[in-house]
């Protein structure tokens, strides 16, 4: 009984460290403005060129209004592309993965080993921080460009719904952290890691849903992909906003997606040992 | 004429006048708070990384560049190689303005860095020196030739074929080296050249380099804080201390020049206590019968006398100060020289 | 004459060692290879779900739009291959100071940096490109016209060279941007310019935006005029323009390179 104050106590310094952390990184994000400021407008582009393309195909289609595309009319297609805009903002995570790949092949994991800081743990908040920025920063231009495009949006959905997406949004977070994670960690078997993160990178585009929703292809490939947990990077929850997901699912899908964050989070975890003990074998 | 006459017939390899560089740092404002103002302003200070140094090396020479970190020897060296524009200031490097970086001035020169990379990492040097060949476009037989005359100098030949990463920081840097000097250039500049490498590397690799500048007469430029280096290369050292040149000349005369005082080692005939001998001069070590003393030179001959008169001696030995001792006292008290006090040297 | 072919033997002996290395590490040169041959994969995927549903994009037939597909992929294959890892390095060259030593080799710094080593794992694209091209042809039951082919491959020889200076100024920046987010993600974004035919820039908002990448930025003119040249109509003005254009970034480009090198040099200490 009297262990938990002490306990307690070691918790909350913990979380102060890590919140320290968090706030350094948010220091170092304001320095790099420049880089910032570009990236966030570069952002914008492909968004723009996406809908410009499904304009021009649902024109082809000879059904510009009303009509559907896999359950998806002009509007929804339009309101999914920039909604998976908002889940990419919660779950990318740029250079992490090169990041771990180069601090290994560096041999510069001896800063994790020696300081009282655990590296998921650090890379965590530095990455939360990131995202409290970037997310307060494209705030405003994201909002004016939702309040341009407010039309292709058929209103807000319901409270217990809205909650869902928050809530999938964060767990996104979650997922797309470890999921890069565990892949930098493979920078402990491999010598060369970036050009394969790079093509990483562009499977996911597709294997999240960002390139179009799941719902467009024959139902059996469909199926496979919502059963991957790439879908949480961006479409699921576009999905829960459109109201595609019903309603009495909801909850177990939910579920589901807090569970693949908590295996993808056990996998990275176990890689970084398994990575460490072979590293410490080179005697780095 | 000898070799060497004929070579200094051609006039100095590098000659630098007042070179200056000049940088702006830009100061990072502490806190939360300071970085949001950074945003909007930003405030530097100006730091004088070298600061009008002049100096004229002839061909063949190989001159050593002492200073303490930051006192602006790799600045120096990186404008030599033409690699950073100076703030102010003019250098003729073989003939050439080094910054212009004509072709012609690159295939003549060399610059190595300790501790850092130029060679392919994961494949075996051979295949690197193999490359540098098609770069500098050196011919077939006279590349195999000087390859073999390096490899056997530097006792390599059995670790060509190793992937680079395999090797040890020595080996690395032999085969740095090598590749550096392939192309037979006549100017080697080197950074550091033995920054943490272990002592049997360190001497072979003075050993190579002074055998190679016997053989070649390859003008070496060397910056190093390693007094080690210095003493078994150069006979002609710069002294720089925060971009200023405070000492050109023979490494003997900075003793001189620099040093006021001498160390005087005492064996007593009992253990005593050392306090009567602080009137003498400052107790650098007491250990029983041992004393250790160091004496400004004026004093000196009355010091001995005195300490000879009133206590009773086993053993004394005067001895000058360690050179790094006497370096770093220069380091500390910087005092530029305007007149440099040249006595060119030639090997 | 006798430099360039000193810089072509230069240029094989590079390769050559780039090939050793990457067979080197054999593992991770397949798992390149395939992934790339996944990356195209899912091109054609996308490509066959919308035609799926319509039949008929932006004024481009379904076979119109496989040979565009191929242009593509074959032009993105062909800037991967001999300029993207070299520019992608260059940040962290700069970043360490290792640009030094490119600087110190008596050889034209441009070259070195752009195009020194070849990417062997997207070599196939290029190929694997063209004979998506060579599919959609003969599915357009293409009659061989070899004036058509040699303006065509003039043309695509500008949308590379146009390519390849819009990557110099990218990497030149990375000379002024503290850090430069991976320069694979930002040319990944502005290829996305690439990708689509240039009639989607249709509507009132759009269409002043596809003004501005077609003849200021002249981006979207890379892969559509080729392609456009090939399987629709000739339109003289937009070719030549192409062609004054490449030769125009070609050489701005450079300039750009040569001033952020002079910054580095001016900055590095």
């Amino acid at each position: 009984m009297l262990r938990r104050p002490a306990r307690l106590g070691a918790l909350l310094g913990e979380v102060g460290k890590y919140g320290r952390i968090a706030r350094i990184a948010l220091v170092e994000r304001l320095a790099y403005r420049l880089d910032f400021i570009l990236s966030t407008l570069l952002r914008f582009l492909p968004m723009l060129t996406t809908i410009l393309l499904w304009l021009a195909v649902y024109a082809g289609a000879g059904q510009l209004s009303g009509g559907q595309l896999g359950g998806f009319s002009l509007k929804e297609m339009i309101s999914y592309l920039l909604l998976v805009h908002i889940s990419r903002m919660f779950s990318s995570m740029p250079g992490l993965a090169q990041g771990i790949a180069r601090d290994i092949r560096e041999g510069n994991l001896k800063k994790y080993l020696l300081q009282p800081i655990s590296i998921l743990p650090y890379l965590l908040s530095y990455r939360a921080a990131h995202k409290a920025a970037y997310i307060t920063m494209t705030a405003v231009p994201y909002a004016l460009l939702f309040f341009l495009c407010r039309d292709f949006f058929a209103g807000w959905p319901s409270a217990p719904v809205l909650a869902a997406y928050l809530l999938s949004l964060l767990l996104g977070f979650l997922i797309g952290f470890f999921l890069e994670a565990a892949l930098g960690m493979l920078g402990f078997w491999f010598l060369e890691v970036s050009s394969f993160l790079y093509v990483m990178g562009t499977l996911t585009f597709f294997l999240s849903g960002h390139m179009f929703p799941f719902d467009l292809l024959p139902a059996v490939f469909a199926q496979v992909l919502k059963a991957l947990p790439f879908q949480y990077l961006a479409y699921f929850p576009a999905a829960i906003f459109l109201d595609k997901v019903p309603q009495e699912a909801l909850l177990s899908a939910l579920m589901t997606e807090a569970v693949w964050a908590l295996a993808l989070a056990l996998l990275a975890s176990w890689l970084y040992r398994c990575g460490l003990r072979r590293y410490s074998a080179y005697g780095g | 004429m000898t070799a060497t006459a004929l070579a200094n017939a051609a006039g100095p390899i590098i000659e630098v006048h007042g070179l200056t560089k000049i940088y702006r740092v830009y100061q990072k404002q502490e806190g939360l708070l300071g970085a949001v103002r950074g945003l909007f302003r930003r405030r530097y200070r100006e730091v004088r990384a070298v600061d009008g140094v002049s100096f004229r090396i002839e061909p063949g020479e190989i001159v050593g560049f002492l200073g303490p970190n930051g006192a602006g020897k790799t600045t120096t060296l990186k404008m030599l190689s033409g690699l950073i524009y100076p703030t102010a200031g003019s250098a003729r490097v073989l003939g050439f303005v080094p910054w212009e970086r004509a072709n012609a001035f690159r295939r003549q020169l060399a610059l190595v860095m300790g501790q850092k990379n130029q060679l392919w990492w994961d494949l075996p040097a051979a295949d690197s020196f193999a490359l540098h060949r098609a770069i500098y476009s050196l011919p077939a037989e006279q590349f195999q030739r000087t390859l073999g005359e390096l490899t056997e100098l530097f006792g390599v030949g059995h670790l060509l074929r190793q992937p680079v990463r395999e090797l040890s920081l020595g080996e690395r840097m032999k085969m740095e080296l090598i590749a550096a000097l392939l192309h037979q250039p006549r100017l080697l500049l080197l950074d550091e050249p033995t920054i943490g490498l272990d002592v049997v590397a360190q001497v072979t690799i003075r050993r190579c380099l002074r055998e190679y500048n016997r053989r070649r007469s390859v003008t070496i430029l060397l910056t190093s804080h390693y007094m080690k280096d210095v003493e078994a290369l150069c006979a002609r050292v710069l002294v720089i201390t925060q971009g200023q040149l405070v000492y050109d000349g023979p490494l003997a005369g900075i003793t001189e020049q620099f040093s006021q005082a001498k160390l005087v080692k005492l064996q007593l005939a009992e253990e005593a206590d050392p306090e009567p001998f602080r009137r003498y001069g400052e107790v650098v070590h007491a250990d029983g019968p041992l004393i250790e003393l160091r004496v400004a030179r004026q004093r000196l001959a009355e010091v001995l006398a005195a300490i000879l008169d009133q206590h009773r001696v086993l053993d004394l030995n005067v001895q000058d100060p360690p050179l790094e001792q006497v370096i770093a006292r220069v380091f500390e008290e910087a005092r530029p020289v305007h007149e440099v006090d040249s006595q060119l040297t030639t090997v | 004459m006798r430099t360039l072919l000193h810089y072509g033997r230069l240029w094989l002996a590079f390769a050559r060692f780039g090939l050793m290395r990457e067979l080197s590490f054999r593992g991770n040169f397949l798992v390149k290879v395939s992934v790339e041959l996944l990356w195209l994969i899912i091109l054609l995927i996308f490509y066959d779900m919308v035609f799926t549903h319509t039949s008929v994009v932006a004024d481009w037939s379904r076979e119109e739009y496989l040979f565009f597909v191929g242009c593509y992929y074959a032009l993105g294959g062909v800037i991967e291959t001999l300029f993207l890892i070299n520019c992608g390095e260059f940040a962290e060259l700069v970043r360490t100071g290792d640009l030094d030593f490119y600087l110190l080799l008596p050889a034209n710094e441009q070259f070195l940096i752009t195009s020194r080593d070849l990417d062997w794992a997207t070599l196939p694209n290029i190929f694997l490109g063209a004979g998506v091209s060579m599919l959609a042809l003969m599915q357009l039951g293409w009659d061989f016209d070899l004036g058509r082919l040699l303006l065509f491959l003039l043309l695509f020889a500008c949308g590379v060279a146009l390519a390849y200076s819009f990557l110099v100024l990218l990497t030149a920046a990375s000379v002024w941007l503290v850090r430069n987010q991976s320069l694979y993600e930002v040319w990944w974004l502005f290829t996305t310019f690439m990708r689509y035919p240039r009639e989607i820039f249709a509507g009132r908002w759009a269409y002043p935006i596809g003004w501005f990448f077609t003849f200021v930025v002249p981006v979207i003119v890379a892969t559509n005029v080729p392609a456009r040249v090939m399987v629709k109509v000739l339109e003289p003005e937009l070719a030549a323009y192409t062609l004054l254009a490449s030769a125009v970034l070609l050489v701005l480009s450079r300039k750009v390179f040569y001033l952020a090198l002079q910054h580095y040099r001016s900055a590095s200490s």
